[in-house]
């Protein structure tokens, strides 16, 4: 490139990068790459930050275990006592407790107890729920969830909701089901 | 002319006001020359064109149009009232806003407030939510109207696209709203909103795959949606920004597109001769868009006066209303869940809905019909898009007035005091079975049409189906199901054949193979869904095909 060129030369073919040494000034495509690369990383990592923006690292909500009193106080049956405070059914039989959680596994609504037909009915798509809490009709696609249940040296029922469990095999036992019995 | 103004004098000979002299000063003056462009009216063409052009309001329309395409008849106003109603919905949303407080302690009572604590405020949350409904049934009707002229043809296919996702919106806008109130609908219909969005295919902690991808109850979708594990205060300010800031402006931004195609694109009623007359917009469609504007005001206000908007007692996150039910334009979806998995229901079928309305424009090739009521020209299009709106609005009518207590069916003449036997236990059929079923459903009926290549003739076609169907009933009711099921499978196996078989077979053989496939796919789901609910109805059966694995039920 020192001197001029005539007109009637042949072009030199120039191979736009490999003629180019590894140290020597950045070339327009190279650079071209780097600032559109750069700018596609912005965007993605700006849309990751907004994205992790939306997940808070405390939530307020108020704790899942509660003390339901104590287990002496229940009858035989399904007790609705904390449907509306706690959303937990409490089943009592002459083994001991279960506890389910009063909520629909189809999209969450609360169901409703008949006792008259031995089932748990879903007001918002019909689903229907035996005592076991297995799906009888309705689009519900899985059994109703249990609570883990304890009872503490005081004789009280200690739910906790944050621990489910809906499978045949281990639902029915320890910590989803406490043994009790009166001692009249 | 003007020159000589002569004051005109009445009878008894006192001076009267003149009002052209008064019009005339005001115009002139420089205050007014120097808000509104242009020279003195004269109302020449020209006058009329820079008005259109000189205003930046009205810029949006062009200076003359066919006459055709501002005809009652043709449009019936329906855009123009859909965007009045955002207009109003805006309004009357700004001024509840300086009332409203977005908490689950102060939200229900800021509500009472407006209802008795604020003069008109009743009045401006009414004209708000009746606003709303109008606004998707205006959206929805303009919808038809503009499928059924044809009007998303070529050059307007993008513009059918934004249309739709306005329509999109407009349901989201409303999903949102409705929290805001936080009464009992607000806090059940969102629970369930959310938990179907919980429910979605490898991103809701609920859905087919999501255990797959990691997604647990506080990672997934549906935390994002409420900002917390259940419908709470985190949910509600979420809910309030949407409606009320990034919502609106998107679809500000969106209105904004779909005018300035509108115009681009040319007014839909395509030229019948190519030297059809045009009319000047000032003041022909002007006019127009304004009556129907005040019309529109006046019928939302004297609703409003007459009727007040519902308001339930205050949300109770542990006890769901026995029945429960949504809005009711999403009673519809409500129903779909009865019959489907909240994956499929909830979220595969509206999104399908979507992407298939967008898509009609691409895969309708034929450019006849374009720019009037084309019943004739475009017998297959027009009977499956009715068709679907046609089924969404059944949908409607059976949740809204046909279940009752524990969502159980009713008729609409039965009391809800009658107590009904609990509904029988349902089952699902074997994987090979289901699994059969389906490749036979979508395998054949995929290529059948196309492949026979004569015309069916209906009379015969309807006579072996009858037959058929009446071998397949007998066969039922010795397996012993009661004869009061049977209507429902005359009822959606006629309906398939016709639908899903016949109308394809007679008008969209003859479409390129990758044109057929797409919509014949769009055809078998549709019926599949009417299908489904025949299953359910008739026979009792939860699911086709499973995989609890997965939780993959259809």
């Amino acid at each position: 490139m020192s001197e001029p060129t005539t007109p009637t030369s042949q072009p030199i073919p120039v191979p736009a990068s490999k003629s180019v040494p590894a140290n020597a000034a950045m070339t327009r495509r190279n650079f071209l790459w780097l600032g559109w690369s750069a700018l596609v990383v912005f965007f993605t990592a700006s849309a990751a930050a907004t994205a992790r923006f939306f997940f808070p690292n405390v939530i307020y909500e108020p704790s899942q275990k509660f003390n339901a009193g104590p287990a002496k106080d229940y009858p035989m049956g399904v007790s609705l006592k904390w449907q509306n405070e706690q959303r937990v059914w409490i089943e009592r039989n002459e083994k001991g407790f279960t506890v389910f959680w009063a909520r629909c596994t189809h999209l969450g609504c609360t169901p409703n107890w008949f006792a008259d037909q031995n089932r748990f009915r879903c007001p918002c798509h019909g689903s229907n729920f035996n005592i076991e809490g297995d799906v009888i009709a309705g689009p519900a696609p899985k059994p109703l969830y249990r609570c883990a249940v304890e009872i503490a040296s005081t004789g009280d029922l200690i739910i906790d909701k944050a621990i489910l469990e809906n499978r045949p095999g281990f639902r029915d036992k320890s910590p989803f089901f406490a043994q009790y019995q009166a001692t009249v | 002319m003007a020159d000589i103004v002569t004051p005109p004098v009445s009878p008894n000979g006192r001076k009267r006001l003149d009002f052209d002299q008064i019009k005339k000063t005001v115009i002139d003056s420089q205050i007014w020359r120097s808000i509104f462009r242009g020279g003195v009216w004269k109302d020449t063409p020209r006058d009329r064109a820079a008005h259109i052009i000189g205003n930046v309001w009205l810029h949006l329309h062009p200076v003359k149009v066919r006459k055709r395409a501002i005809e009652w008849t043709y449009t019936w106003g329906l855009g123009g009232i859909s965007f009045m109603l955002f207009l109003i919905l805006t309004l009357t949303g700004v001024l509840l806003m300086f009332y409203y407080r977005p908490t689950i302690d102060l939200a229900y009572r800021d509500m009472k407030d407006l209802e008795f604590a604020v003069t008109l405020g009743k009045l401006m949350r009414n004209a708000h939510r009746w606003s709303a409904q109008a606004m998707v049934v205006f959206v929805i009707l303009h919808m038809m109207r503009v499928f059924l002229t044809a009007a998303y043809k070529k050059p307007r296919e993008f513009n059918w696209g934004v249309g739709v996702l306005l329509l999109t919106f407009t349901l989201f806008l409303s999903f949102t709203g409705y929290l805001l109130p936080w009464d009992q609908l607000a806090i059940w219909a969102v629970t369930v909103g959310t938990n179907m969005a919980g429910a979605s295919p490898f991103l809701g902690n609920e859905g087919p795959f999501g255990s797959l991808m990691g997604m647990r109850i506080n990672n997934d979708i549906r935390f994002t949606l409420l900002g917390g594990t259940t419908v709470g205060e985190n949910t509600l300010l979420r809910f309030y920004v949407l409606h009320c800031v990034a919502v609106p402006l998107l679809v500000g931004v969106l209105l904004i597109l779909h005018f300035w195609r509108i115009r681009k694109d040319s007014f839909s009623a395509a030229p019948r001769d190519p030297n059809e007359e045009k009319v000047e917009v000032w003041p022909n469609l002007i006019v127009r868009e304004y009556m129907a504007a005040a019309g529109c005001v006046l019928v939302i206000l004297l609703w409003s006066v007459l009727q007040n908007a519902p308001l339930e007692v205050v949300a109770n996150p542990n006890v769901t209303p026995n029945p429960s039910k949504a809005p009711w334009y999403f009673v519809g979806l409500q129903e779909l869940l009865v019959y489907f998995d909240p994956w499929i229901a909830g979220v595969v079928i509206p999104t399908v809905i979507i992407i298939g309305l967008m898509a009609i424009p691409y895969l309708d090739e034929d450019p006849r019909g374009v720019g009037y009521y084309s019943i004739r020209e475009r017998p297959f299009a027009n009977t499956l898009f009715l068709l679907g709106i046609a089924m969404w609005f059944i949908l409607i009518f059976i949740g809204y007035f046909c279940r009752g207590p524990n969502y159980q069916w009713y008729w609409p003449w039965e009391s809800w005091l009658k107590v009904k036997a609990p509904p029988p236990p349902t089952w699902s059929l074997p994987m090979w079975a289901g699994g059969l079923l389906l490749l036979a459903y979508f395998g054949l009926g995929l290529v059948a049409p196309k492949l026979i290549q004569k015309d069916i003739n209906w009379k015969k076609a309807f006579l072996w189906c009858g037959a058929a169907l009446t071998g397949f009933s007998l066969i039922c009711l010795f397996q012993g199901i009661t004869w009061d099921r049977l209507p429902w499978l005359y009822f959606f196996g006629f309906a398939y054949f016709l639908f899903g078989f016949l109308v394809p077979q007679r008008y969209i053989r003859t479409l390129s193979w990758t044109r057929y496939i797409v919509t014949m796919s769009l055809v078998l789901m549709m019926m599949g869904v009417l299908l489904k609910m025949g299953l359910r109805l008739g026979f009792d059966i939860k699911y086709v095909f499973t995989l609890p694995q997965f939780s993959l039920n259809i």
